[in-house]
């Protein structure tokens, strides 16, 4: 046989080789060597493919006299190569004992040739994850020529050890056939890996791209939470769906009929037609994701005959208990079936949309259950505080008229500014005033016993923040703090702005703070404290430090708004 | 009736001693602005009546009961702006208490009630929360010794003295027995109580008394007479 014949011959075994190898590249076996191997597990994946490529490419090869010329190396080195010298020493001890039992005057060299490939490759590897290239170890040029090396190698080994020189006409006979073959095989082998995982990647990125363009535009539209009667808010969330996953149509459905559609056929899948659809009832009934490619599982639209589309996927959404509370159908026409969109996407638009109907539920929640919180603590004005000022008043009456008229006054602009909205924002020359009326009442309750200190620059007067967010924190500071002191207490009130924050400080000293055991201790500052966290997130919110008996000092930190006005 | 006002706002105890200073038979003998000021002016003036409020800095009306010597305990008439734990414990109406602001009308009905010597008075310890801490007069100021850091209390001829983990004396205006009464401090001498906590080992003397031997090194006296108990109420018979 002259070498070009057996060279074709050798490239054709080859072929059926990489056809193997390209069909296990679909499967979950290759999975371990789509990246640089390193734990146990993939390792002994990788081992076994590498030694099945192995023992393969000696079945595959051809009978030369009593030897073979093979494709077995490209087993072994790809082993090293992918897993390493470890690996590849294994795999070339699995590879040559399998073909040093198949006998023959070359069996041994031919062995030890295998187990000195599966070395060579090894180290290519070693050397590359070492220059921390581990990225290139997948190039398939230099793989290839890795190979080509472990071929010369072993040539040479079969030279030297087949010492009869008759034999040495087999080697030149076999030498530039498995040469051209191995080199090529191994490279093309690596060429079907790198090319699998880019479509992989390619894959992954278009979906998880999808997905998260798709969360971005739906997170506002769902925070309200998934209420069928919202049916404006239930259109813009299935165009939303349309538009980033290109489908034909998008309907969204509760458990009874549909809310919302858009796409091919909107002009009779209108909404508040009742489900009639099987494969929607038992999404809903069974609570699973219905695929009905138009293929296997026919579809047709049960409105009327003529209707496109042809395939659909049913997405049940669930609440916090996992109960189903509708469906999003994303359809395809005939034309087209499922191109776009696959059910790994569909289930996790629904887990997505399921989970924002959650986080949407709990954020209105957390926001009613706050508002009340706080109307409560503003409706019930400190009882002992409402006392004490109308003791503290009726005193005053006799000692003073005009004082007490004051005290009236700032009686009842502290009333009325407990009676403000908590949601809304108000200036902090608004909240000031709020602060003085019941800092006016204090003082005369407390004479010298309490001094106040205000430090805010004039121009922070016009920063917007929530209201009600100061008075707590200062009656907080006396009723805990200075009104405790047998001396006199000290309360100083200052704002001031740091970078693109605000930071207002209520500072007293009497260094009393504990952190708020069990009960309402302290209810109203944790209101404030949660409020602000929760509104502007992060970063914000209240900060407390405590010297004992020394001082207390509170800190709000929210972000600098300045008003408009 | 001799009256005494305790109440830490100004124009509250302006009020008070407004209304009754209209009537009679009420000689207002003193004010003070706080439970400390209180107790030095009750063990020295000696009012009959003391007009309480419950709410003060420190040391609460109701904290201040505790201090003082049971047997010497004045009538009280407790004020209160609001108080959920006072209205409580009162609503038996086995004590007086005035809601503030002051009805002119309820004080007289009070006063009625004191003039027919209703009040009563043996039982306000009952409505005495624990002792905490022990106030004691310095010079300037006022110090709040907290009852754990007591090693032992010590009757004199000049007062009675607390002497701290830290070695340092206290002069305190309460009794021996009310301490013994309201801390868990024990009797072990006729002149000496001592914080159980703070005993490192009890040394046993030739002549059937003992020493108390405190974690801080100082040494406390046991007389025959109470060793027994004392042994028997720290668990060793």
């Amino acid at each position: 046989m002259n070498p070009v014949a057996l060279s074709l011959t050798l490239l054709q075994q080859t072929c059926v080789y990489l056809v193997v190898a390209y069909l296990l590249a679909g499967t979950r076996i290759f999975i371990p060597l789509m990246h640089v191997t390193i734990r146990l597990p993939q390792r002994t994946a990788c081992y076994v493919v590498c030694s099945l490529f192995c023992i393969m490419g000696t079945y595959l090869g051809l009978h030369i006299d009593d030897s073979i010329a093979h494709t077995r190396t490209i087993g072994s080195v790809l082993g090293g190569v992918l897993g390493g010298p470890v690996v590849g020493l294994a795999v070339g001890l699995t590879g040559g004992l399998h073909r040093y039992s198949l006998g023959g005057s070359s069996a041994l060299p031919c062995a030890i040739a295998t187990v000195v490939g599966g070395l060579i490759g090894g180290g290519y590897h070693r050397y590359m994850i070492g220059r921390g290239k581990a990225a290139t170890v997948f190039r398939p040029v230099p793989v290839a020529l890795v190979t080509l090396v472990a071929i010369v190698v072993e040539m040479a080994i079969l030279l030297l050890m087949l010492k009869a020189p008759a034999n040495w006409h087999l080697v030149e006979q076999i030498a530039i056939p498995m040469g051209v073959a191995n080199t090529l095989g191994a490279g093309m082998f690596m060429r079907i890996l790198v090319d699998r995982r880019k479509l992989f990647e390619r894959q992954s990125t278009v979906f998880s791209t999808k997905a998260l363009a798709i969360a971005a535009r739906v997170e506002g539209l769902l925070r309200e939470g998934f209420d069928p009667d919202a049916s404006a808010r239930a259109a813009r969330l299935v165009k939303v769906i349309q538009e980033e996953s290109g489908v034909g149509a998008v309907a969204m459905t509760d458990t009874r009929q549909l809310v919302a559609f858009t796409g091919i056929g909107a002009d009779h899948h209108l909404p508040g037609t009742v489900i009639e659809s099987a494969l929607t009832l038992q999404a809903i009934e069974r609570n699973e994701v219905v695929y009905a490619d138009g293929n296997e599982v026919p579809y047709r639209c049960s409105i009327p005959p003529k209707c496109s589309l042809a395939s659909c996927l049913i997405i049940p959404l669930t609440d916090e208990e996992n109960q189903v509370i509708g469906t999003i159908k994303l359809y395809e026409p005939r034309s087209r079936l499922f191109s776009n969109i696959n059910r790994t996407l569909g289930e996790g638009i629904g887990r997505l949309l399921s989970n924002q109907i959650l986080a949407g539920r709990y954020l209105r929640q957390r926001e009613m259950l706050q508002q009340s919180e706080i109307k409560l603590l503003q409706a019930q004005i400190n009882p002992h505080f409402l006392f004490n000022a109308l003791n503290t008043l009726i005193s005053v009456i006799r000692r003073d008229p005009e004082r007490a008229c004051t005290l009236v006054f700032s009686l009842s602009t502290f009333f009325r500014s407990n009676l403000k909205r908590p949601s809304e924002d108000a200036r902090l020359i608004e909240e000031l005033a709020h602060v003085s009326s019941y800092l006016e009442i204090e003082q005369a309750r407390f004479g010298d016993r309490l001094q106040v200190e205000f430090d805010v620059p004039d121009r922070l007067q016009h920063v917007r923040l929530p209201a009600f967010s100061l008075q707590p924190v200062v009656e907080n500071a006396i009723k805990h703090g200075t009104s405790q002191l047998l001396g006199i207490g000290r309360v100083r009130i200052s704002a001031r702005q740091d970078g693109n924050d605000l930071l207002l400080c209520v500072e007293d000293n009497a260094g009393l703070y504990k952190p708020p055991a069990e009960g309402n201790d302290g209810l109203g500052v944790n209101l404030v404290r949660r409020r602000i966290a929760n509104r502007y997130g992060a970063g914000y919110g209240m900060d407390i430090e405590c010297e004992p008996e020394v001082m207390t000092r509170v800190t709000l930190r929210l972000p600098f708004s300045p008003s408009e006005l | 009736m001799n009256v005494l006002i305790v109440d830490d706002e100004t124009p509250a105890r302006e009020e008070i001693a407004r209304l009754l200073s209209r009537v009679a038979d009420v000689n207002i003998v003193g004010q003070c602005a706080n439970a400390v000021e209180a107790l030095s002016a009750i063990n020295h003036l000696h009012p009959d009546v003391v007009f309480l409020d419950i709410n003060m800095p420190q040391i609460s009306g109701l904290e201040l009961l505790g201090m003082l010597d049971p047997e010497e305990m004045p009538r009280v008439v407790f004020l209160t702006a609001y108080s959920e734990y006072a209205l409580k414990a009162f609503e038996q109406d086995a004590y007086d208490y005035l809601l503030k602001p002051v009805d002119p009308a309820r004080l007289d009905v009070t006063l009625q009630r004191l003039r027919r010597d209703s009040a009563p008075v043996a039982d306000l310890a009952k409505l005495a929360t624990p002792l905490r801490q022990i106030p004691c007069p310095g010079h300037q100021r006022v110090q709040l010794v907290k009852v754990e850091q007591v090693e032992y209390a010590n009757s004199t001829g000049t007062g009675v003295f607390l002497v701290t983990t830290d070695g340092v004396e206290h002069f305190t205006e309460l009794t021996l027995r009310t301490l013994e009464e309201r801390t868990p401090m024990l009797r072990c001498h006729r002149q000496y109580l001592v914080n159980p906590e703070q005993i490192r080992e009890i040394v046993f003397q030739e002549l059937g008394g003992a020493e108390i031997v405190t974690h801080g090194d100082r040494r406390v006296p046991v007389s025959r007479r109470l060793l027994g108990e004392l042994k028997e109420k720290l668990g060793f018979a």
